[in-house]
């Protein structure tokens, strides 16, 4: 406890400086403690004061990104179900009854560049969760019946998703956006290939062999536990965890020409309009992604001019906002706007371009950017607050680097932010031939120009 | 190893030293942040009949509007490099505001926003802003973005029906359309009140900061609220289905239920907390519901059941403070099943069928909850939960502000510590205890259905079921050809089952919650 209390007041002496600060302190006021398996599996331990809970979470660095042949799009996300199918010491309803057992909250999810099998709960079980964890990932074991059975459930996902129309357009723009990268399908993949999953057991097999392998794969544990204790266990339980040798061949995106346009037709829900622009990919030693975090905070959050003059004053809008999503390979950056009535969405998409076209050329006023930086390290400082989140947030990381610390390496990039960097950036990448424009509303083909 | 819990319970305190108001505290000095709840005991069921939305809209010109001091903008300015937040949230009886900031600027901090709760501007233009939001939810939102939550918010206003309980806290379209300036003043005058106030706090702050917030809150007008009383919704006769058709709909979305008289405050609740994690635990993969029609029958991608409302369902994987009711019911949910359209556009053996898998999913959820109420739990299932929920209830409280927000709620139901109270009755809990609230809470005869699906599946769905018509399981032959004969057999059990029926209705998507 002393030593939490210690980190914590590093961290705010330092937040609260750093503004003008050139110092090193870390986003994560808590120590990473590596070890590194001599087959490639990393051991992640987060000592924090969280009596008696542990999360304890195994990254995978595949997704969807890792889908490379036709016909088989979503194998990541269906592949994280398949996980839940059981092992020959374990099978399924054995696997459930342990997990029961452990009183713990435990899932999965995939998206482009990962895999994340979570479970938060009682630290006195570790050596139950890893036994059960470490089985099932070297030894995975499901009928073919079961693999036919589990493509359902996908499909139910789909289905639950595709009541949105917003789902809808996400899997629009991205199709537009992308000629040649796997980015190019959602990681619920095609809907057509959803329909043919049962069809494709044996290709189940070969995507377990290839992608669950010690390499590719990082185990965290964050909470009531040390590192001796966690790498014992690891050792123990993974030590016979063959390394792999496959690496997917990502196709590289050819750059992009000119806009491009695609559009929902949908008079039920409120308009909408979103600009998405290919950005860069994910890099914890460059100031490019901070930089956007930057734009996306100082001009279209509610501080900003923009929000202010089309939420608040003219009213046009329901919300706007503006994201990256810092991923393995170069993604789109996008600016969402919900807009209330559609004849707006052309005056919408003008101010957009209007404001991206300032940003390149007006620098950003120094207070305001000293402000932005504090935000963002305030607002993720104040979510680190169980042993979940703290997971969460490296796994975020771990997605994209196989450097635990890249989240710290991360947050200390904005510093080094200066106005001209946020030009540089806009210039870069706000250009109109790289842009995909995609909309929702009654009219038949895209409302905007 | 000291427990969690008992850590939790080591260092909060509810006081009452200077002022009336309650206070919850949670102090940590270790923490780096403060979090402020203030619940008032007033929801939309204080909606006036014809304003309906109004709660919701006062709460959020406090939550997203000035004060007299400074403009929404100007707040929001000033916070900005804090990265401090507020905001409000509605539910039926209460509305909570809740306030997050970093602990060193927590002066700063509230000497910018006491503004927004103690002299709001209640600014024309933020009024215009704020209610066109809402008039844009209940008119299209709702029905057009999940039709998951659609369907649980249709089953409210079917089970709650003519009381103050049946519409949305964001309320009616013509409630909302009716609502003036003066409206939201004079709801803020009569039910924002110092006397209807219970504040929580959390995290790294000095006494000496409290003070001066309960002092500040004694200010709040000063009006004794008249509160509407528990609301008592008639108990559905027979089974009462309502089918919400919409344009271009993917699959079916269902929930179902039925009012039942037991709260949080009931030592019972124990008992139906372990027969409801054993039917169908919220996203996990253990409940009955879970494994009969997702695991085994690929039907959807997830079947639960709830012995209380539970906020945000597709999005939460805990369950989330802040919404205590003293009304309750029970309810299944069906994440969405396939339509006839859809499975025959599939596959081709499928083509001869006119319905897909709405009403063979609702016989199964049913005969499910039937066979638990005929049955009872077995002692292994009753052992098996019990020890689960015994560690899974501690995660509730993970973050300060769950755990602020569990014990404002364990206030609302006349408990000190809700979480605490469980484990001591799950400790002592027996089969019998089980099997008995099962049988005098849950029933299979009576309750109210609501669908959310496609046009083309809406006619014959509910010719089906209006005429208990069998409803055999329509499986791709990929997935039939494997499944064991005691699944198939028992898909014939379920197919013919018969439902107690009372009325099927028809709604077009526009027509709903009027």
């Amino acid at each position: 406890m002393i030593k939490k209390i210690i980190l914590l007041s590093i961290l705010f002496m330092s937040l609260s400086g750093f503004t003008t600060r050139t110092g090193n302190d870390k986003i994560l006021p808590y120590p990473i403690l590596q070890h590194q398996m001599s087959n490639g599996l990393n051991i992640v331990t987060v000592p924090y004061d969280s009596p008696g809970i542990v999360a304890f979470y195994i990254i995978v660095r595949a997704g969807s990104r890792n889908e490379v042949e036709a016909g088989v799009t979503g194998f990541a996300h269906f592949f994280e179900h398949m996980m839940f199918r059981g092992t020959d010491k374990y099978p399924k309803d054995k696997y459930e009854d342990i997990l029961k057992s452990i009183g713990a909250s435990a899932n999965a999810n995939t998206s482009l560049d990962r895999t994340v099998f979570h479970m938060v709960g009682d630290a006195s079980k570790l050596e139950l969760m890893f036994e059960i964890e470490s089985d099932r990932f070297q030894n995975l074991h499901y009928s073919e019946h079961d693999f036919k059975v589990e493509a359902g459930a996908v499909k139910g996902e789909y289905t639950k998703n595709y009541a949105e129309p917003l789902e809808q357009l996400d899997e629009s723009i991205c199709d537009v956006a992308f000629d040649k990268h796997t980015y190019k399908h959602t990681t619920m993949g095609f809907f057509k290939d959803i329909v043919d999953m049962p069809n494709q057991y044996e290709y189940s097999l070969k995507f377990y062999k290839r992608f669950y392998r010690p390499e590719y794969c990082t185990v965290v544990a964050v909470g009531d536990v040390t590192q001796d204790k966690v790498n014992a266990l690891a050792e123990k339980y993974f030590w016979k965890w063959e390394r792999g040798n496959y690496v997917a061949d990502i196709p590289v995106e050819p750059t992009q020409q000119e806009t491009r346009y695609t559009h929902i037709k949908n008079g039920d829900t409120p308009p909408y309009i979103s600009l998405n622009f290919k950005g860069p990919a994910f890099s914890d030693n460059s100031v490019e992604n901070p930089a956007l975090d930057i734009i996306s905070s100082v001009y279209f959050s509610q501080r900003s001019e923009l929000y202010k003059k089309l939420v608040l004053n003219e009213k046009k809008l329901r919300y706007i906002r503006c994201g990256q999503s810092n991923n393995h390979d170069p993604n789109l950056i996008s600016v969402d706007a919900s807009v209330k009535k559609k004849d707006d969405m052309q005056y919408i998409k003008d101010e957009v371009m209007k404001t991206l076209e300032m940003i390149k050329s007006t620098p950003v006023d120094e207070k305001i950017l000293n402000e932005a930086k504090s935000n963002i390290k305030y607002s993720i400082a104040m979510r680190l607050d169980n042993p979940g989140a703290i997971a969460n947030s490296l796994a975020a990381y771990l997605a994209v680097s196989e450097n635990p610390e890249a989240i710290n390496n991360y947050y200390a990039m904005f510093d080094k932010v200066t106005a001209e960097d946020i030009m540089n950036v806009a210039k870069k990448y706000f250009l109109t031939t790289g842009l995909t424009i995609g909309t929702v509303s009654a009219d038949e083909d895209v409302a905007v120009k | 190893m000291k427990s969690l819990l008992s850590i939790i319970i080591s260092i909060f305190v509810i006081s009452q030293i200077c002022f009336s108001q309650e206070v919850i505290e949670l102090k940590n000095s270790a923490s780096n942040k403060v979090i402020i709840r203030l619940m008032f005991r007033n929801g939309s069921i204080s909606d006036p009949a014809g304003k309906e939305g109004l709660t919701d809209i006062t709460a959020s010109m406090i939550g997203s509007g000035g004060s007299t001091e400074y403009t929404y903008s100007q707040i929001q300015d000033m916070l900005y490099p804090m990265a401090a937040s507020y905001g409000a949230s509605v539910d039926k009886e209460v509305t909570t505001f809740y306030f997050q900031v970093p602990a060193v600027f927590l002066n700063d901090f509230y000497s910018i926003v006491k503004g927004v709760f103690l002299t709001p501007a209640f600014a024309e233009s933020d009024f215009e802003r704020i209610k066109s939001n809402q008039q844009n939810y209940v008119d299209q939102v709702i029905r057009a973005s999940s039709d998951e939550e659609y369907s649980k918010k249709a089953l409210e206003d079917f089970l709650f029906r003519g009381t103050r309980y049946q519409h949305m806290t964001a309320g009616k379209s013509d409630g909302v359309k009716a609502i003036t300036l003066d409206d939201v003043k004079n709801h803020y005058k009569n039910y924002f009140t110092k006397n209807n106030l219970l504040i929580g706090i959390a995290g790294n702050y000095t006494d000496d900061f409290l003070n001066t917030l309960k002092s500040d809150l004694q200010k709040l007008p000063d009006t004794k609220p008249v509160l509407p009383g528990k609301i008592i919704p008639s108990e559905p006769k027979g089974i009462n289905v309502e089918i919400i058709e919409k344009e271009g709909s993917f699959g079916s979305a269902i929930f179902m239920g039925f009012p039942m008289d037991i709260t949080r405050s009931n030592d019972e609740f124990a008992a139906l907390m372990v027969a409801n994690s054993y039917l169908g635990e919220h996203r996990k993969s253990y409940g009955v519901l879970y494994n009969k029609l997702r695991e085994t029958r690929s039907m959807n991608y997830g079947d639960y059941s709830y012995i209380e409302w539970y906020p945000a369902g597709g999005g939460n994987m805990l369950p989330p403070s802040g919404a205590p009711r003293s009304t309750n019911y029970f309810s299944m949910w069906i994440r969405p099943v396939q339509i006839a359209k859809q499975l025959k556009a599939q596959y081709s053996e499928l083509s001869g069928i006119n319905i897909g898998h709405a009403h063979f999913a609702i016989r199964m959820a049913i005969r499910e909850l039937d066979n638990l109420v005929t049955n009872g739990m077995t002692k292994k299932a009753f052992e098996d939960t019990r020890q689960f929920l015994q560690s899974y209830i501690k995660l509730y409280i993970q973050r300060p502000s769950d755990q602020l927000g569990y014990l404002m709620d364990a206030n609302f139901y006349g408990r000190k510590d809700y979480i605490a109270d469980m484990e001591k009755l799950l400790a002592k809990l027996t089969l019998n205890d089980v099997n008995k609230a099962i049988k005098k809470y849950w029933q299979i005869k009576n309750m109210d259905i609501t669908i959310v699906t496609d046009v083309t599946e809406a006619e014959p769905l509910a010719k089906s079921l209006q005429e208990n018509l069998p409803s055999p399981m329509t499986y791709s032959n990929l997935v039939k050809s494997g499944q064991p004969k005691d699944v198939l057999a028992e898909d014939d059990v379920v197919a013919n089952y018969k439902l107690n029926i009372n009325s099927v209705k028809i709604v077009k998507n526009e027509d709903t919650f009027k």
